[in-house]
């Protein structure tokens, strides 16, 4: 519990919260001001705008202790202000609400539109409400209403606190109550998760030369991407090197195993960071090795207890001979799917542009390992990112010689 | 959709951020929250400790520098919006801030913020690299300055260490024949975008970047984009081959689809004519 | 005095309380001791449940299905021949069949405690074979949802009126597939409850977020086997229904347990994840089309067959098949044509279970016989129009009974049309065609049409046995001392503005002042049962309620008025507020005065009855008003990013008789903007495993301001001859034609270069691929 110190509608509230409560969730259940409704929580919809220091803010996604010293005014606020006053008439006459969800959250949007000045015409009304979702009224009587006021109000008379604070409200003028760290109850398992965290990855410098990445497919329910991998040994002598799972496995990185494989099975664990996201992988996997075919499947299975989200993946090899026997081409293959919250968005190439680069730095680590350039332990770490990174650099840089080369005059 | 319990400090200085970053390694810093609070909320950030920023002084500055400006790391979209910056670029990047998702986010979210989590539909991250832009970063053994270019990663990777903090911005400011041009794809007002493109011209000092960006994939940066034209004229928009730029963005190894691709050479096509007709 | 009665543009009551912050919601509700619930729900689509291992210190605090024994599952049969039931247990039990599917309940102090509670239950599945798409449910290897069933279908429906016919007539055969997205209708305020036991009355209340607070009732009284008396449902103000809120929901029955089991308050609100990836879906229809039309353009039929995504349950009280099955009843639209057939099924899958959103089957049957329509004109080499115009029933042929038997009670359809083709000025945008645009984008208009039925009851929904058939709707008016009125319905207001509007007809009847007339609704404790709010039903059957049980007020006030007049009942007529009699005359106040507070002063002989009336409507025939609209539309497209903006959007919509013009604008408007929303923008995607693709408003893309354009609406007012003032239910029609007018007229701008789209929503990217794959085929 936090102790924090801020005006709400003009009274200066003191109270203790937790850091993890949101604002909307503070003047809500601990103020009992419900007129800020709470419509996504994740900042799209616009219900739960409020006023912070002069300026709108979603309260879903401001947390209540970063408002220590703040001036916060929530709808209930403005039942004597002149231009909601305005905004109210203009509203009912135009049919600006119906089921009134949205109606706090647009009117303090809307104020602050016409406040500003910035409610010129339509057009501007339009993009500037573009944060407020109404799913009731189709926006026409919303957008006539705040027309109709906008067109009355007089912004060379309005005092526009614009740009006095270059940062997000307070700001460092703002009282402080907080001294040391606020905590929250951290749950025990913090202590022991810091000291499993593995340092930044020291990766051995890329050379792909030898590895080269195909396109990425959809197999069923598992998104593909597949990788071809040339080395200089006999076949049978890197058949036998890729028999070592822990070392075939740890080349992913971010992957350790949790004991010996027994009965071609295996517990082990993924740690995987997309940016500020880490999930932590725990799972097992089944080896099938097919010497006839010179194929091997490593088919595993993991959930992040974190997220509660599911992964499955599969890696499959297939070597076949090259430089008249001196050689071998490895085809491998990496697959995952998803499931659970960290699959349920759109944007899944996020995840697929992170997975390119996984396999990247699988196929080079394991490329490095089958050369006998042993990469170093702590190499199964979170990100692989700044490995493919250079690669992408260098092909830009290849493709510009070549498009050079090839201009005409 | 509630946070875990997490540990939350206020640190006055960089110095004492660092020091908590460095202490805590489950740490997350705080610098407006626009991205990290819904992922907070959402459960797919779970830290054992949020680091607020926004109260650090030296965070939330404009400064004019020998050869442009140095924007603080906590420095608002808003502010950006309301001319913070002023001159640069004569009000291009005002438009830019103008344009990121709504003023109620704009209002809190802040540029460091933003390039740190380095999203490739972020619009400053596409607009700052059309600049050439720098990064100012502290970490716990000093500061360095990085090009924009090189800290970023691919999509939602950086260059940033676990110890470090980026705290300001550094753009160059550019003749004022410079030609800057920025368009988005976006299916909806305010929300990711599909395809950016943005473009820096100064043809005094052949400077001519071109970035394409936007949707899910690492953006990529043209910086002798001459070859993506038909004639010399690198302002002749007619001459912008968006059929070898998709292809050109595919072999810089952007592992995107036909559509993918073709909408970035489009958005890259529009904001060199926005450029043109500047 | 204003005119305050049917027909005024009256501001509405209720605005007041929601722009001061002032409503009350679900949400907003506090009660002493309460607790906060979050359910544990199934990160995969289809599995066995192997186990469920929760830490001892929370054992206390955590539900599954084993604690629930007593509880019966959500079971919502029809009686029609051959459908399937489903048992869908409160917490799932040893199998989920959808992702977001209950598998325990945790309670907490707060909402985030609760979450750290869910967050330690773990669960093991044994991974069975997810269906995730409707026409692989079809397929004979399909694995199958519900054990003991032979296939994945709830229901298939055929009926064939001569098809053979007009396949032998035809000049032309047009043949065509058509799908609509899965959508989520996303109020901005979710579902959530609050359950309590009230020990002084022996009964369970909850507050929740719905529609049909007496549906719900009779639902928990079902699951729990208590008594209705036992149980007191209130529906507070409600942010947003549009059929999301039209059903029981296993969550309130879950709830509804731990209050009786807990002996405290307990609290759910759904938040946006729960509500897009695991709360009820609406509206993914597949079809495979032919239509068979003369030279000329005059249909001679239509063979359809028909599949909807009804998901894994079936869902209370609507049931899984109301929507595939009426698919076959309302596919022939506006037209009138000799020769039909539709073969429906109603699939089941391992996705949630879908409801009726606003419009329910008519939004996907307009966009599958629209679209038609203009295939077929395109085939023809004839505008669109004209062969809506040699199609549409004639007004001189109403009321009409079409090929399906539905009984279209009035109006002018091909009138709508034409006013629509005059103020979209069809000649003009032919004309801006032809010479094209300067920024190379392509001009197109497209146009669409539909009738909805609306308040249709008994007869109708006798034949469904569905688990809630609406009989005479009922409404309770209260003189109240005071002279003011109250007025009191079972259906529920959430921003249809009926606290308005039925002031309004009370207003009408009995001339009692607006601003002394109060509507309650929402509370099964203090209001006569009714289904609800559904169907656009409310100001035909609870307005005509209401009209009714004023109209016996008025009598009762005339009987009393004529004791205090010294006259007879008969000479005493009511006008404005006031009962004039041959020789005074009284104002409505004086006559509850009287009656309430100085009895004293009227004979013995007067009528006990009293000034409190409870009566019940239907209209002459219950078939339901039909509503209809033209909507027309221009839009510009980008044929590089498959971008489109709508330009110009026209409504010309007949709702007979209007009870407040301007309240029936914000319907339509809102409608359209749903319908907006359909056409470019929603789509719930599941990948190959039924994982929901959309977890936030990010990822599910709902129309904002921008993404609307300012509709212009037109209104023709013909009254329906059989409801009371004449009125029709205009709430669901404008999300009707949106998808089916736009996609016609991107089709019509893309129709040079050969591309057609049949799919909703039309997104950027399906434009330019459908561009691009003609350009294949074309170099092939």
């Amino acid at each position: 519990m936090t102790r924090i110190t801020l005006t709400v509608n003009g009274e200066k509230i003191e109270r203790d919260v937790t850091p993890r409560t949101n604002l909307a969730d503070f003047l809500r259940e601990d103020l009992a001001l419900t007129g800020t409704h709470v419509g996504c929580e994740h900042g799209i919809c616009g219900a739960c705008t409020v006023v912070i220091d002069g300026q709108i803010a979603r309260s879903c996604i401001t947390y209540a202790v970063t408002c220590d010293g703040a001036g916060v005014r929530t709808i209930e606020d403005f039942d004597d202000d002149p231009l909601m006053e305005k905004l109210r008439h203009a509203f009912s006459a135009e049919h600006a609400l119906q089921c009134g969800y949205c109606t706090p959250g647009m009117l303090v949007a809307a104020r602050d539109l016409i406040r500003r000045g910035s409610a010129g015409d339509e057009d501007a009304i339009r993009t500037g409400m573009s944060g407020n979702l109404c799913r009731c009224t189709g926006y026409v009587g919303i957008v006539k209403a705040i027309a109709t006021v906008a067109g009355d109000h007089d912004v060379s008379r309005e005092e526009i606190s614009q740009a006095d604070v270059l940062g997000p409200a307070p700001g460092p003028a703002a009282h402080d109550s907080l001294q040391n760290i606020q905590r929250d109850a951290v749950p025990p398992a913090a202590e022991k998760r810091r000291k499993e965290r593995v340092a930044a990855p020291t990766l051995a410098s890329p050379s792909d030369a030898n590895v080269q990445t195909g396109e990425i497919t959809q197999d069923g329910s598992f998104t593909k991407l597949t990788q071809t991998i040339t080395v200089n040994h006999p076949r049978n002598a890197v058949w036998d090197l890729m028999a070592d799972i822990e070392k075939v496995a740890t080349c992913m990185p971010g992957v350790s195993l949790d004991g010996p494989v027994e009965s071609n099975h295996v517990d082990g664990r993924m740690l995987v960071k997309l940016g500020p996201i880490n999930a932590d992988l725990k799972g097992e996997a089944d080896i099938i090795r097919d010497p006839e075919n010179w194929r091997g499947v490593i088919d595993g299975k993991g959930r992040d207890a974190r997220s509660a989200s599911l992964a499955r993946g599969r890696v499959e090899y297939e070597l076949a001979e090259t430089d008249e026997g001196n050689g071998t081409l490895i085809a491998v293959s990496i697959a995952y799917s998803l499931a659970g919250p960290l699959a349920q968005f759109s944007r899944g190439a996020i995840v697929r542009d992170l997975v390119t680069r996984l396999a990247s730095a699988f196929a080079q680590n394991l490329e490095a390992r089958l050369e006998g350039r042993e990469p170093d332990q702590d190499a199964q770490a979170l990100d692989a990112g700044s490995l493919v990174f250079s690669v992408l650099w260098d092909r830009i840089r290849s493709y510009f010689a070549r498009l050079l080369g090839r201009k005409p005059g | 959709m509630k946070p875990v319990a997490f540990d939350y400090a206020r640190p006055r200085t960089i110095a004492d951020a660092l020091e908590l970053l460095d202490a805590r390694p489950g740490a997350k810093i705080l610098a407006g929250g626009q991205t990290l609070g819904p992922m907070l909320n959402l459960r797919l950030v779970q830290p054992e400790l949020l680091i607020d920023i926004t109260r650090i002084t030296d965070l939330i500055t404009v400064t004019e520098t020998d050869d442009g400006v140095a924007i603080g790391a906590c420095v608002t979209h808003a502010s950006i919006e309301d001319g913070a910056i002023g001159g640069i670029a004569s009000g291009h990047l005002d438009q830019v801030a103008a344009g990121i998702a709504y003023r109620a986010v704009r209002t809190r979210g802040t540029i460091g913020g933003s390039l740190t989590h380095a999203d490739p539909a972020a619009d400053w991250f596409a607009a700052l690299l059309a600049f050439g832009a720098e990064l100012e970063i502290a970490g716990t053994t000093g500061t360095r300055r990085i090009a924009l270019d090189d800290f970023v990663k691919g999509a939602m990777e950086t260059d940033l260490g676990p110890d470090e903090l980026v705290t300001a911005v550094h753009i160059r400011k550019c003749g004022r024949e410079a030609r800057h041009g920025y368009h988005k794809i976006c299916r909806k007002t305010g929300e990711f975008a599909e395809a950016i493109g943005a473009v820096t011209v100064e043809e005094k000092t052949g400077r001519f970047r071109l970035v394409a960006a936007g949707g899910s994939h690492a953006p990529v940066v043209f910086t002798d984009p001459s070859s993506l034209f038909r004639t010399a004229d690198p302002l002749d928009v007619r001459s912008f081959d968006v059929d070898m730029t998709a292809a050109a963005l595919r072999d810089a190894g952007m592992n995107a689809d036909d559509y993918d691709l073709r909408l970035r050479a489009v958005a890259m096509q529009r904001a060199v004519k926005e450029a043109a007709q500047r | 005095m204003k005119k305050q009665g049917v027909g005024a543009r009256l501001v509405r009551k209720e605005d007041d309380r929601y722009m001061r912050g002032r409503g009350q919601f679900v949400g907003d509700i506090r009660r002493a001791g309460m607790k906060d619930v979050a359910f544990l729900r199934s990160p995969v689509a289809h599995a066995r449940i192997t186990s469920i291992n929760i830490p001892e210190d929370i054992q206390a605090n955590v539900v599954t299905a084993a604690d629930m024994a007593s509880v019966k599952p959500i079971t919502a049969v029809t009686s029609l021949p051959g459908f399937k039931p489903s048992n869908q247990s409160i917490l799932a039990e040893g199998k989920v069949r959808h992702v977001g599917e209950m598998i325990a309940l945790c309670i907490a102090p707060t909402r985030a405690e609760a979450e750290d509670l869910v967050a330690r239950v773990e669960v093991d599945f044994e991974d069975l074979p997810p269906v995730h798409d409707m026409l692989q449910a079809r397929e004979k290897d399909s694995p199958l949802i519900h054990e003991g069933w032979s296939d994945n279908i709830f229901l298939e429906t055929l009926v064939d009126y001569d098809m053979a016919d007009a396949e032998r007539e035809a000049a032309v055969k047009v043949s065509r597939e058509f799908s609509t997205a899965r959508q989520c209708m996303s109020p901005i305020e979710g579902r959530g409850a609050i359950a309590e036991w009230d020990h002084r009355l022996e009964q369970l209340t909850l507050h929740t977020s719905t529609q049909m607070p007496h549906i719900v009732r009779s639902g928990l009284a079902e699951c729990l086997g208590l008594d209705h008396g036992s149980i007191r449902v209130v529906a507070p103000d409600v942010g947003g229904g549009f059929g999301y809120k039209g059903i029981l929901l296993p969550e309130e029955v879950c709830l509804a347990w731990a209050a009786m089991q807990f002996g405290h308050p307990v609290r759910w609100l759904e938040d946006r994840r729960e509500n897009l990836t695991a709360s009820a879906n609406c509206r993914e229809h597949h079809y495979v089309m032919t239509a068979y039309a003369d030279k000329d353009g005059k249909l001679l039929g239509i063979d359809a067959e028909a599949t909807v995504d009804s998901g894994a349950y079936s869902s209370y009280p609507f049931a899984a098949c109301l929507e595939a099955a009426q698919v076959a009843s309302i596919l022939p639209g506006v037209y009138d044509f000799p020769h039909y057939r539709c073969h429906t099924f109603s699939a089941a899958t391992n996705k949630p279970p879908i409801l009726p959103y606003r419009g329910v089957a008519r939004t996907g049957v307009c966009f599958a016989m629209e679209l038609m329509i203009d295939a077929v004109a395109r085939e023809l080499q004839l505008e669109p129009t004209d062969v809506r115009l040699k199609n549409l029933v004639r007004p001189e042929q109403m009321p009409f009974d079409n090929i399906t038997h539905k009984h279209f009670d009035s109006g002018d359809y091909p009138e709508a049309l034409r006013q629509a083709i005059k103020a979209i000025d069809l000649k003009a945008v032919r004309k801006r065609q032809k010479k094209g645009e300067t920024d190379g984008r392509l001009l197109g208009v497209g146009f669409a049409m539909y009738c909805e039925q609306a308040a249709h009851g008994t007869s109708v929904y006798a034949g469904w046995g569905i688990p809630m058939v609406p009989g005479h709707e009922q409404a309770n008016a209260r003189l109240t001392p005071d002279g003011g009125l109250e007025l009191r319905i079972g259906a529920h207001s959430h921003g249809q503005g009926l606290e308005t509007t039925l002031s309004q007809v009370g207003h009408e009847v009995l001339g009692i002042p607006h601003e002394k007339i109060k509507v309650v609704h929402g509370d099964t404790a203090y209001t006569p049962y009714s289904t609800g709010t559904w169907g656009s039903r409310c100001m035909v059957m609870s307005g005509g309620a209401v009209a009714e049980a004023c109209d016996q007020l008025a009598s009762r006030a005339r009987g009393i008025a004529a004791k205090m007049l010294q006259c007879k009942p008969g000479e005493i007529t009511l006008k404005d507020g006031r009962a004039h009699g041959p020789s005074g005359e009284l104002s409505i106040e004086e006559v509850a005065h009287v009656w309430y507070r100085r009895p004293q002063d009227l004979p013995e002989d007067v009528d006990p009855a009293g000034l409190e009336v409870t009566s019940g409507y239907k209209p002459e025939r219950d078939t339901g008003t039909f509503s209809y609209a033209a909507h027309a539309v221009t839009v510009a497209v980008d044929p590089e990013t498959g971008e489109v903006e709508i330009l110009d959007y026209v409504i010309v919509e007949d709702g007979g008789v209007l009870v407040n013009p301007m309240i029936v604008d914000g319907q339509i408007y809102g409608g359209a903007a749903q319908g907006i929303g359909t056409a470019l923008y929603e789509e719930m995607i599941f990948d190959s495993e039924a994982q929901p693709l959309a977890s936030t408003l990010s990822d599910y893309l709902l129309p904002g301001p921008t993404e609307v354009p300012s509709i212009r609406v037109f209104h023709m007012e013909t009254p329906s001859p059989y409801t009371r003032f004449g009125v029709k239910g205009i709430g669901e029609g404008g999300a009707i034609a949106p998808p089916a007018a736009i996609t016609n007229a991107i089709n019509d701008a893309l129709k040079n270069l050969g591309a057609e789209l049949a799919v909703s929503p039309v997104t950027p990217r399906r434009i330019v691929e459908a561009i691009a794959a003609v350009r294949r085929s074309d170099a092939a």
